[in-house]
């Protein structure tokens, strides 16, 4: 409720293309590399293993910090 | 109040991503089975060729003598390093070995050498032309004698019936080649190979007769166990070549029984008789690498070689390009792996021979096979680094060797970057010996 009125404001954002191919590459990345982090460890590959980790680790983390700006963003916009 | 968007984002993140994830994964999984084995589909990246990648040869290429570097070992060394040279490096080889084997040498102690020894046990008591890999049959019943007629069905189906006995009796990969008199051996045994005008094959005393009517060739490729082979080169990285070869010798005897079986005839052989390696080409299997032996796109080149020639008619299978001639420009690997400096440093294949062990008359990349061998005499019976080195040796667990796989196929241009990424990742290096026996544990069984 905003100025005392009993108006309600949904406002919708369409999301540009290129966000949903972005986030979707991010997601395939994930979904790669933690399988690659699993499939080595079975496979005794341990260095293989621990580069999967940490790259999954760094992906995430952009992903997030990307997710955490463009959230912070919207809300000064609004 | 407002929403911010935020809580559509997240679902609509988690939707993309069960999206992606189901979209991908049967992309990712389905790879490993194939024209060449049998079944209905390879994967995509597996193209199809009317003439194998290497095909090119010339008016030198004739059939083989059969004198490969175990036939010629003894006198070149003799010839090179002076009478009882041989002899000495036999000696100081048994040597070494019981002195690893006091020493409790991680990967050649008494265990390791024996499980070795073990694995051997069947191709060790083969013989071509008798016992397991006898020219007739050994057992199975004839259809006469079960009191019907032979077995028939058009080519494409008889096909797909041996390649799923074939598969069955162990063979990773099978394929169908024409039968090429050049790729058969001229002697072994002392005695002659010859092809006559025959109804049966024979073995005399004084040669080996295959029938003229033997077109078809029926073309292996065992798995060699990689746990093992990634332990190379010690005793354990040995057993995964002996129990490849085993293997091979009771898939080709079970699926010439089976072959008798339907009212056909078959030969199987192993390394014996005839080539392996352009069959297995011809037939589709895998392609001809620096490492002067098939690479397959499945399982690298860590598979063992077998082939059965037969009477039985068949649809044929067609070589195979995955982009591998383009890789092993470019990669080199196996070449840097090798202690000997056996393998070919060039660019391009050529038809240069390295000595009496290579055939001429073919575009290939020639090894140095007395320097291969002789550093398998500082080992235990064999090496192997060159086959756990290749980048296209890998488990079938991980989905991102399907994508690199596919992506050098189509993509040659990325080859020197996967090369570079193979090395970084860590891949090709020996594993532990003594962990075989504790934390890795056998993968068949």
């Amino acid at each position: 409720m905003r100025n005392g009125t009993d108006t309600l404001t949904i406002t919708i954002r369409k999301r540009p293309w290129w966000f949903w191919t972005l986030a979707g590459s991010w997601v395939l990345s994930e979904v790669l590399l933690l399988q690659t982090a699993f499939a080595s460890v079975r496979e005794g590959e341990y260095r293989a293993a621990a580069i999967s980790w940490i790259a999954v680790a760094v992906v995430a983390a952009a992903g997030l910090l990307v997710w955490l700006r463009q959230g912070r963003r919207r809300g000064r916009a609004s | 109040m407002e929403t911010k968007g935020k809580g559509t984002g997240r679902r609509a993140l988690l939707k993309t991503a069960g999206l992606i994830a189901a979209a991908g994964v049967p992309v990712a999984v389905s790879a490993p089975e194939g024209g060449a084995s049998g079944k209905a589909s390879r994967a995509w990246w597996v193209k199809t060729v009317d003439r194998p990648t290497l095909a090119e040869k010339t008016a030198d290429f004739k059939r083989f003598s059969g004198d490969n570097i175990f036939v010629i070992y003894r006198p070149l060394k003799t010839q090179r390093d002076g009478a009882g040279s041989f002899e000495a490096e036999q000696a100081a080889k048994a040597k070494r070995l019981a002195e690893w084997m006091r020493a409790s040498k991680p990967g050649f102690r008494l265990p390791d050498h024996q499980l070795s020894e073990g694995a051997w046990t069947l191709m060790n008591s083969t013989e071509p032309g008798s016992g397991l890999l006898s020219w007739t049959r050994i057992s199975v019943r004839t259809p006469a004698e079960l009191g019907v007629g032979r077995h028939t069905a058009p080519p494409g189906e008889m096909a797909q019936t041996v390649k799923a006995a074939a598969r069955l009796y162990g063979a990773g990969l099978v394929g169908i080649a024409p039968m090429n008199e050049a790729y058969v051996n001229l002697r072994q045994e002392k005695k002659d190979i010859v092809f006559e005008d025959v109804d049966v094959a024979a073995v005399t005393d004084k040669k080996f007769v295959i029938p003229r009517k033997m077109k078809w060739v029926v073309a292996l490729a065992i798995p060699m166990d990689l746990e093992l082979l990634s332990r190379a080169p010690t005793s354990l990285g040995d057993a995964a070549t002996g129990l490849g070869y085993s293997h091979s010798a009771f898939a080709v005897a079970s699926l010439a029984e089976f072959i008798r079986g339907l009212g056909y005839q078959a030969i199987p052989s192993v390394n014996d008789t005839a080539l392996s390696v352009p069959f297995a080409v011809e037939a589709g299997i895998g392609e001809l690498s620096r490492l002067n032996k098939l690479v397959t796109p499945e399982f690298g080149p860590a598979v063992r070689l077998c082939k059965v020639l037969t009477d039985l008619p068949m649809a044929c299978d067609k070589p195979i390009d995955f982009g591998l001639v383009e890789f092993c420009k470019t990669c080199k690997k196996c070449a840097e792996a090798c202690p000997s400096r056996a393998l070919s440093f060039d660019d391009e294949p050529s038809f240069k021979t390295k000595g009496p062990w290579n055939n001429p008359g073919h575009k290939a990349w020639f090894e140095d096979s007395y320097k291969c061998f002789q550093y398998w005499q500082k080992v235990d019976n064999g090496c192997g680094i060159c086959l756990a080195s290749c980048p296209y040796t890998k488990g079938a667990q991980a989905w991102i060797h399907e994508v690199v796989k596919a992506t050098a196929s189509i993509a040659p241009a990325a080859d020197g970057l996967f090369r570079i990424m193979d090395n970084a990742f860590g891949y090709g290096r020996q594993h532990d010996p003594e962990r075989w026996w504790t934390k890795d544990p056998p993968s068949r069984g």
